[in-house]
C-alpha cells in the first residue's frame, strides 16, 4: 500500500492526542513509524511517484500461443494501470509485447506490480519485465 | 511509439542475456571526525557512524534493483584511510579499529569495506609505519575489511622504503593467511597516483578532500562490449572504436542514472561513475575474449597490448561524453584470477607477466590478482612493484600491484577463491635477484613529468 503525506499527517496528530501534548519528539516519531508499520508500507515509495514520471516500460517475450495480450492487459487493467502505447511483433514462433505504462492512477507500486506480472507471466509460460522508463531515455535518449 | 522497438529490445538483452550490471554502488563516508585518544570511544564513533550513514545502502540499491530491472553485484563502503585519523594509535589498536570495520560492515550487510589504507608516496608519519606494521594481522583476523597503500605518484616519485615494506607486509600476509590460500593478499593493493574516488574495491576509500559522505558507482558490462565487437564482424578498426563508444555510452548512461537514483535515496552528493569494463569468471564476461574478438589469437600475442590500449581509449572517450562526473579509474581491468579469458591465456602458456606489466601500461589499473609462487623472495616482490610505479609514475597514470604469494604453492599450481575473486594460476616469476636495487632504500625522484606548474 502506498502512504500519502497527508495520512502521514493524520497518523502524527492522532500519535500526540494519544500521547499527550507533553510527550518528546523521538516518542512520537516512534509512535508514528509504528503506526505505519502496522499498515505495511514504507516510506521511500511515497517519493516514487513525485521524482519522476510514472511511466514504466513492460516488455514481454515468448512462445506465441492465443491468450498472452489477454492475461498481461487484464492485470494491468485490473491494477488500474495506463496502458499509453502497446506494439507487438511476430518473429517466427516468438512474439514480442512493448508496452508503455503510466501508473501514477495505479493503486499499486512498482514492486507490486512486478510481483503480480511474474505470477501471470508463469501462468502464461512468457517472460515479463517492468523497468522505469528512464532507464530507456538514459541509454537511447542524448 | 516512443522508443523503437529494437531500443528496448537491446536494453533487454544486455540486462538480461549479456551480463549487464552495475558492479558497485559504494558509499564513502569520511571517519575524520571519530579520532579520539580513548580507543574505545574512537571504536564507538566509527562503528555508529558507518551505521548511520549505510543502514540502509542494502534496501536501496535493493530498490533500484528493482525499479530499473539492472542488478547491482555489489553494495560497498569506502572509509577516509585508516592512517590518517588515527594516527595517533598503535599498530594494535589499528587492529581493533579494522576489527569495529568489520563488525560494521557485517552489521549494514556489505561485503567489503574499504579504505584501511595509507597514503605515503612521499614519506611516513610514526602512525602510518604503525599502520603498515598492523596490515597482515588486520587482514588475518577480519573477512570484510580490504586495505590499499599507496607508495608511489608522478608528483612525489616512488618512495622505495614503502615499496620494500609492502613487499614483507605482502609476504606476511600470505604467511599469515595460508590455511585459507593466502586469502589476505587478495584483499590487499600496493598503488601508485592512486584515484580518491575509485568505487571499486579493494583500491577504493574516500579521499580526504571528499564530502562527508558520497555515493559512487562503478558500471561492469564486458560481455556487451564483447557481443558488439562480435556482432560487428570485420569492419576497421576506426569503425571498431565507434561500436565500443556507442556501447560503452548505453551503459555509463545507465551507470550514471543508478548512481544519482541511489544519491538521492540516501539524500547525500552524487560523486562519480567509475566506466572500468570490469569482468568476473562469469563465461564471457571477460576483457580477454574481448581482445580476442578484436583479433589476437590469445591474450599475451603480439599486438595485445594495442588491442587493449584501443579498447581502455575508446572506454573513456564514450564515458566521458556520456557523464560529466567521471571518475575513479575507468578504463579496461585485467585482474588475471577474475577473467576466464585471461585464465585461460595463462594456463596454455601465452601469457607471462613480463607481458602482462607491458599491458598494465595501457589499461587503467595494474597487475591485479596474480599468483606467484609462495617462495617468491620479498626483494623480487619489490622489484615487480617498483616496476608497476614507474609505468604509472612516468605515464601519469594509477598503477597497482595484488600479487598473491600463494604460500606452499608453485607454478602450475591453482587456488580457487569462488565468486568474484575466482581462480588464481600460479605464475612463473624469474629468479634473477633485486635486492641490490631495492635494497638501497631511499626515495626514486619524482619524473620530469612532475613540473608541470
Amino acid at each position: 500500500m502506498k502512504i500519502t503525506e497527508e495520512k502521514i499527517r493524520e497518523l502524527t496528530l492522532k500519535a500526540i492526542e494519544e500521547l499527550g501534548q507533553n510527550s518528546s519528539a523521538e516518542a512520537i516519531k516512534l509512535a508514528v513509524e509504528k503506526a505505519i508499520g502496522s499498515e505495511n508500507v514504507t516510506l521511500d515509495l511515497v517519493n516514487e511517484k513525485t521524482k519522476s514520471t510514472g511511466k514504466v516500460i513492460l516488455t514481454s517475450f515468448g512462445l506465441d500461443h492465443p491468450g498472452i495480450v489477454a492475461g498481461v492487459t487484464t492485470a494491468l487493467g485490473k491494477a488500474n494501470c495506463d496502458i499509453t502505447d502497446l506494439s507487438q511483433k511476430l518473429m517466427g514462433d516468438f512474439y514480442t509485447m512493448i508496452v508503455i505504462l503510466d501508473i501514477s492512477n495505479s493503486s499499486k507500486s512498482l514492486t507490486e506490480l512486478q510481483t503480480e506480472l511474474n505470477q501471470v507471466a508463469e501462468e502464461l509460460k512468457i517472460k515479463v519485465y517492468l523497468q522505469h522508463e528512464d532507464l530507456f531515455r538514459q541509454m537511447h535518449r542524448v | 511509439m516512443q522508443y523503437d522497438f529494437e531500443e528496448i529490445l537491446e536494453t533487454i538483452k544486455m540486462t538480461e542475456v549479456e551480463h549487464f550490471d552495475i558492479r558497485t554502488v559504494t558509499l564513502g563516508i569520511s571517519l575524520r571526525d571519530c579520532a579520539d585518544r580513548n580507543l574505545e570511544i574512537t571504536k564507538q564513533k566509527v562503528y555508529e557512524k558507518i551505521l548511520k550513514y549505510g543502514k540502509n545502502h542494502v534496501k536501496y540499491a535493493q530498490e533500484i534493483e528493482k525499479q530499473y530491472g539492472v542488478s547491482i553485484a555489489n553494495k560497498r563502503v569506502s572509509i577516509t584511510p585508516a592512517s590518517i585519523p588515527f594516527d595517533s594509535f598503535s599498530a594494535d589498536e589499528f587492529v581493533e579499529i579494522a576489527k569495529t570495520l568489520d563488525k560494521a560492515a557485517e552489521a549494514i550487510g556489505v561485503d567489503y569495506i574499504a579504505g584501511y589504507s595509507a597514503l605515503v608516496q612521499k614519506g611516513f608519519t610514526n602512525g602510518e609505519r604503525e599502520f603498515i606494521k598492523s596490515i597482515p594481522i588486520a587482514l588475518a583476523e577480519t573477512s570484510r575489511v580490504v586495505s590499499s597503500v599507496n607508495v608511489a605518484s608522478t608528483k612525489a616519485g616512488i618512495n622505495m622504503d614503502a615499496v620494500l615494506m609492502m613487499a614483507d607486509v605482502i609476504k606476511e600476509t600470505a604467511e599469515r593467511t595460508k590455511d585459507n590460500n593466502s586469502i589476505g593478499c587478495a584483499k590487499l593493493v600496493v598503488f601508485a597516483n592512486v584515484p580518491e574516488d575509485n568505487p571499486f574495491v579493494a583500491g577504493a576509500f574516500h579521499g580526504v578532500s571528499e564530502p562527508e559522505v558520497v555515493l559512487n558507482v562503478g558500471i561492469s558490462g564486458p560481455g556487451v562490449v564483447l557481443n558488439e565487437i562480435k556482432s560487428a564482424g570485420s569492419v576497421d578498426l576506426q569503425e571498431l572504436s565507434e561500436v565500443i563508444k556507442k556501447t560503452v555510452f548505453k551503459i555509463t548512461r545507465a551507470g550514471e542514472l543508478i548512481g544519482k537514483q541511489m544519491a538521492k535515496k540516501h539524500n547525500i552528493p552524487y560523486g562519480i561513475v567509475d566506466i572500468s569494463l570490469a569482468p568476473t569468471p562469469a563465461t564471457g564476461d571477460s576483457i580477454g575474449d574481448i581482445l580476442k574478438a578484436m583479433g589476437v589469437e590469445d591474450v599475451g600475442a603480439p599486438g595485445t597490448t594495442a588491442a587493449l590500449a584501443m579498447l581502455n581509449d575508446a572506454v573513456k572517450k564514450a564515458g566521458l561524453m556520456a557523464s560529466s562526473s567521471v571518475g575513479g579509474m575507468s578504463g579496461a581491468f585485467i585482474p588475471v584470477s577474475e577473467d576466464q579469458g585471461m585464465i585461460e591465456a595463462v594456463i596454455k602458456g601465452n601469457l607471462s607477466i613480463e607481458k602482462l606489466e607491458a599491458m598494465t601500461s595501457v589499461c587503467s589499473v595494474g597487475l591485479d590478482m596474480i599468483g606467484i609462487p609462495g617462495d617468491t623472495p620479498a626483494s623480487t616482490i619489490a622489484g615487480i612493484i617498483a616496476d608497476e610505479c614507474a609505468i604509472g609514475m612516468i605515464n601519469d597514470k594509477t598503477t597497482s600491484a595484488r600479487l598473491i604469494p600463494a604460500y606452499g604453492k608453485k607454478v602450475g599450481d591453482f587456488v580457487d577463491y569462488g565468486g568474484l575473486l575466482g581462480k588464481v594460476p600460479i605464475m612463473d616469476v624469474r629468479k634473477l635477484d633485486s635486492s641490490g636495487f631495492v635494497g638501497r632504500g631511499g626515495r626514486i625522484p619524482a619524473p620530469m613529468r612532475s613540473l608541470t606548474n
